[in-house]
């Protein structure tokens, strides 16, 4: 047999959706790793994932070359060409997931430093679990190209943000009991936005596969929640 | 992706079988023949020596064209001693994998060899040769896996399972011996550790609830103690009130050991399908027969909506589906005003999105508990409706925290241990169902919960045909 094989068309593409799904997987690990970092009070494990988040950044940089590689030679047209920006954007999307775990990260070794807030930290690691599973919801229906499963992550978004508003109502009533949290407290508001913030993203890698399997846009008509006005 | 993905052929099959001897073992066992797995056709491929067998997977990237060439191949008979192996392995309750590469740098040449129905069925994998990246995505069992590929280096990493009832494996990853030519194999042997796991994080939490939540009673026990064994001891008025209290706080007590104890071992079982069948309708009634004495007490009435029997049966363990219902019920008894009405329905036959769907546009709603995503699955919801003064919004998603308790509403005398809706989401979670809340201020308040329906003709039982759902 040849051994240099000249890689078809196929075959690229489904390398880029191999990529993409192992980028996803790395993600996936990132977010579930600054959670349990808080909720563990584990500052090596936030370390790690501070330190993990440049493999992701080299992982989105890859795939997006191979995505402009794989549109300028191969010039795909319809579902093909969906195929190749849908990896594109929603690498574009664990990106920046990843840089929001990173950030939680370095929050949680703050946080280490201070005095356990357990029924604070407790909320944050319920909201975590919720938005873990909408990550691995997504990138199940990407790896499986199950549209049912997308629109399902896409219309379930507001579970995330009232999780969100009440963790806002709780912080706030420690801080005004006792301003000696406050620090504490405002580390741990920024980390339940950024977690709201991956939940967005789990929203929209939902509207591109929707938009990569059917060529539509999902139309927003979710019940959408203001979480600064409640 | 549907375009990208090698289409299931004949080769594949032939990959998949030719694979056997090496997985048995090294130069064990030699000319073994193994049953094609689903293809009539190759359905008894000769397959060779455990060497050369190999070398049919040396490409299963491969496209179906060409067909993989056994150098040296010499064909085998002895087709009596192949199968029982493959279906010893393939009925293993531990979920079992072979993959094999080539390149290390190319992600798409990491394929299932073989998984056993184990396996199968916790990732999903559909077919022989499936990607491995699509089923396994967590980066430290990846990264095992390319150890024992490419560094010959066996591995164990743990990992888990995310979905509702998620769970704890220990993931081993260990080098095969070398296929001629440039394919390698690993074995991804998994261990499931979620029993472990739980009873340790089990019994932390039971011991951090216990120790908190009973130290106000015990608290309040022993003051009024000592307040008898001082100035309270010769005024028997005194003595009778704080006898009383005592008493009280006593059996508040007692409650929550009961609820703590049960909720732990609701968890330690979450992950376990319940085996049996409930008719919802029937343990509905049992619940509003049990509760009577206890409405009628407080003034309070019943207006269920219920199936004719057998029409609600739903996969379940009828004990627990009876402190689900008891405990919404219980909690409708609790804060309903006096002459309140009580309604208790059940809906048969509604699909996931229906069952969680909201009745009233106005009201705030939430989904407390949602089930993994099934299309197919056919769900029966039961809604307990109060007429109590209902919940603020910012309520809603703690509800089914432990003593989480709503500030400035009282339960009343029999006041609640603050674990109902939490043993009530266990539970559901257990039985793959889901947990809404729906709630006007000042107007009350609907907990659903639903459940998969029994499939009907799965076991023998009298299931006639589901009514037309009442609502949509």
């Amino acid at each position: 047999m040849t051994e240099h094989t000249v890689k078809s068309y196929g075959e690229e593409l489904a390398h880029l959706t191999a990529e993409v799904t192992r980028m996803g997987g790395l993600a996936e690990a990132q977010v579930a790793d600054s959670i349990e970092a808080i909720a563990r009070r584990d500052g090596p494990l936030a370390q790690a994932v501070v330190g993990g988040d440049e493999r992701l950044d080299a992982l989105q940089a890859d795939i997006e070359r191979k995505a402009f590689r794989l549109i300028a030679l191969r010039q795909p047209m319809a579902m093909d060409l969906r195929h190749a920006v849908a990896a594109l954007k929603i690498s574009m999307s664990l990106e920046r997931c990843g840089d929001m775990a990173k950030n939680i990260a370095k929050r949680a070794l703050i946080l280490t430093e201070a005095d356990p807030m357990t029924a604070l930290t407790r909320s944050i690691e319920r909201m975590g679990r919720l938005v873990q599973g909408r990550l691995k919801d997504v990138l199940d229906a990407y790896t499986t190209s199950d549209l049912q499963r997308a629109i399902g992550v896409w219309s379930r978004d507001e579970e995330v943000d009232e999780h969100y508003n009440s963790i806002f109502r709780e912080l706030l009533t420690y801080m005004m009991a006792d301003p000696r949290t406050i620090n504490a407290c405002a580390h741990l508001l920024f980390v339940a936005k950024n977690l709201e913030r991956i939940g967005d993203h789990a929203t929209n890698i939902a509207e591109i596969i929707h938009f990569e399997l059917t060529g539509e846009e999902l139309v927003s008509q979710r019940p959408k929640l203001d979480a600064i006005a409640q | 992706m549907p375009p990208a993905q090698t289409p299931p052929d004949a080769p594949d099959h032939r990959v998949a079988s030719a694979f056997w001897p090496v997985l048995i073992g090294p130069g064990a066992i030699l000319g073994l023949a193994v049953v094609g797995m689903a293809q009539p056709a190759p359905a008894l491929v000769a397959a060779v020596v455990s060497g050369a067998a190999a070398l049919a997977l040396s490409r299963p990237r491969r496209r179906a064209r060409v067909p993989s060439p056994i150098p040296g191949a010499v064909p085998a008979v002895a087709a009596e001693s192949g199968p029982p192996f493959v279906a010893i392995l393939d009925r293993l309750p531990d979920p079992l994998m072979v993959i094999a590469a080539e390149e290390a740098d190319d992600l798409t040449g990491r394929r299932f060899l073989f998984a056993n129905a184990a396996a199968r069925d916790l990732f999903k994998i559909q077919r022989q040769g499936a990607l491995l990246v699509t089923a396994v995505r967590n980066p430290r069992v990846l990264e095992a896996v390319d150890e024992a590929l490419f560094g010959n280096v066996e591995g164990v990493v743990e990992f888990e399972t995310g979905g509702a009832q998620g769970r704890s494996w220990l993931a081993h990853a260990r080098p095969l011996k070398d296929a001629p030519g440039r394919s390698r194999l690993a074995l991804l042997a998994l261990r499931d550790e979620t029993d472990a796991r739980r009873s340790e994080r089990t019994r932390a939490d039971f011991l951090a609830n216990a120790s908190h939540e009973l130290r106000t009673p015990l608290a309040s026990l022993s003051g009024f103690i000592e307040t008898l064994r001082g100035h309270a001891k010769d005024d028997p008025g005194a003595r009778d009130k704080f006898l009383g209290i005592m008493l009280a706080q006593a059996e508040r007590m007692s409650r929550l050991i009961d609820d703590l104890m049960s909720l732990s071992r609701i968890e330690l079982n979450e992950h376990i399908a319940p085996l049996g069948r409930v008719d919802m309708a029937m343990a509905a009634i049992d619940v509003i027969d049990a509760l009577a004495p206890q409405a009628r007490e407080k003034g309070v009435t019943f207006d269920p909506v219920l199936p004719p029997r057998g029409g609600a049966v739903v996969d379940g363990d009828r004990d627990q589906i009876i402190q689900v219902i008891q405990n919404l019920v219980d909690n409708a008894i609790k804060y309903t005003p006096e002459h309140g009405v009580i309604r208790v329905e059940i809906f048969p036959g509604l699909s996931a999105e229906a069952a969680a769907a909201a009745r009233d546009p106005a009201a705030s709603r939430l989904s407390l508990l949602t089930p993994d995503h099934d299309a197919g699955e056919r769900y029966a919801v039961l809604r307990v409706t109060d007429r109590g003064p209902g919940l603020a919004r910012e309520h809603l998603p703690r509800l089914t925290e432990r003593f989480y308790r709503v500030e400035g509403q009282k339960s009343g005398e029999r006041s609640g241990t603050g674990l109902g809706l939490a043993i009530v989401k266990h539970i559901m979670n257990r039985h793959r169902g889901g947990l809404t809340v729906e709630s006007v201020q000042g107007e009350g308040a609907t907990f659903g919960v639903y459940l998969p329906m029994a499939k009907v003709g799965a076991e023998p039982a009298p299931a006639p045909p589901p009514a037309a759902p009442a609502e949509a």
